[in-house]
């Protein structure tokens, strides 16, 4: 893929920025409800939805701050059996969505062990947002919002209260983590280390090889990563 | 506006060699100790499946069909992952059987429709040469299996 074509003209429709976004959390917290949201703003009857096996996967498109961005969403299995393998997704994420129950104090407490899981396999660097989900069931609440932002502050992690059923909080919350990846260039435009887009047919997107040099120009930004998984 | 493709996320990606590589030593290991757990032989037989290597796809689906034969309660995930071996391998009328089985008992698990989708998809490109293939490929998919089993059990 030669990126002459698109690297002069500035006001070009330009190639989306690739975004590898991951869901992570415990089962039945409402991972999956959420991207249905987000993705297709549709919402299963609670009897309906059946857990993830392993891993589902979602593309969807937005604009951020005039940006084209081209979201791939990892949608992992909360239930224990599947840990080990949803391990191996995290390589090359930009965004990690923490999501728990508001209405169930246990999947709040087992965020720590999530972001044990996150220290081991991403970088610093990656953009990460805490998601209390549920929040139309105020009534059963058992994490207040304080609490949830509380330690979402002290992860160092954004924080945002949701509804996959209402529909709250949802957009913005791949919104809040899109806009700072994209605030985050060296997550997406990796200027030393991106492997040649002529190398992106090898598969996933993002993997930056190391000792691969690039004299990367600026117009080429756009189409970090060029390569289309799917 | 919705998500342009169905896709089955375990179709594509596979393992780097090394990762598959734990996998599979953590299955050897506990051969050798004769005694083999669900979890670990799941986490094997769906490295082999998402292998692009033809002769691991075989052993995982052989695999996953003997966990789905002992272990009811792990059916539904070997469910699916045998219809995804079987999509790729190309038999796709093995994966339809299987994916059908499971949109039986969850007629609205996502992951199931859309590995439907891209089952039909495969089915009507592919035509019917594609039919020919995949029931060839299923019969010697078979006979392979029988031999691995016979030499098993010597
Ligand atoms: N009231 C309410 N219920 C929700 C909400 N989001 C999800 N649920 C319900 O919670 C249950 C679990 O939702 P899922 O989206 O399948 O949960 P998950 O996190 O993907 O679970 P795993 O795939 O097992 O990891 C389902 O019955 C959903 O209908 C929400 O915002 N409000
Ligand atoms: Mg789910």
């Amino acid at each position: 893929m030669a990126s002459t074509s698109t690297a002069a003209g500035s006001s070009k429709p330009s190639t989306p920025v690739n975004v590898k976004l991951l869901l992570i959390g415990n089962s039945s917290v409402g991972k999956s409800s959420l991207l249905l949201r987000f993705s297709d703003e549709q919402w299963l009857p609670e009897d309906e939805s059946s857990a993830t096996i392993g891993v589902d996967f979602r593309v969807h498109k937005m604009d951020v701050k005039g940006k084209k961005v081209k979201l791939s969403i990892w949608d992992t299995a909360g239930q224990e059996r599947f840990r080990t393998i949803t391990s191996s997704y995290y390589r090359g994420a930009q965004g990690i969505i923490l999501v728990y129950d508001v209405s169930n104090r246990e999947t709040f407490d087992a965020l720590p062990r999530w972001f044990s899981e996150l220290e081991t396999y991403v970088s610093d660097a990656v953009v990460k947002i805490i998601v209390g989900n549920k929040v139309d069931k105020e009534f059963s609440r058992q994490v207040s919002f304080t609490e949830g932002q509380q330690f979402a502050t002290r992860m160092n992690c954004l924080f945002i209260e949701a509804s996959a059923k209402t529909a709250v909080g949802v957009r913005d919350a791949f919104q809040e983590v899109v806009t700072k990846i994209l605030d985050t260039p060296e997550l997406w435009q990796p200027v030393t280390q991106k492997p040649k887009s002529s190398s992106s047919s090898a598969g996933g997107q993002n993997q930056t090889m190391p000792g691969s040099v690039n004299l990367h120009d600026e117009g080429g930004a756009e189409e970090a990563g060029g390569g289309c998984m799917c | 506006m919705p998500s342009e493709l169905p896709y089955a996320a375990d179709a594509e990606e596979s393992l780097s060699y090394d990762e598959l590589q734990v996998l599979r030593r953590q299955y050897e290991k506990e051969v050798a100790q004769s005694h083999v757990t669900v979890q670990t032989t799941f986490n094997f037989a769906w490295g082999l499946v998402k292998s692009p290597v033809k002769d691991d796809q075989v052993e995982g689906v052989k695999l996953l069909g003997e966990l789905y034969r002992n272990e009811p309660a792990r059916r539904r995930e070997c469910l699916y992952y045998l219809a995804l071996g079987h999509y790729k391998l190309g038999n796709y009328e093995q994966a339809r059987r299987f994916n059908d089985l499971l949109l039986g008992k969850e007629p609205t698990n996502l992951q199931a429709q859309s590995l439907a989708s891209l089952i039909e998809r495969k089915v009507t490109q592919e035509g019917y040469i594609g039919m020919a293939i995949a029931g060839g490929a299923a019969a010697l998919g078979t006979i392979l299996l029988a031999a691995i089993i016979r030499r098993a059990h010597k």
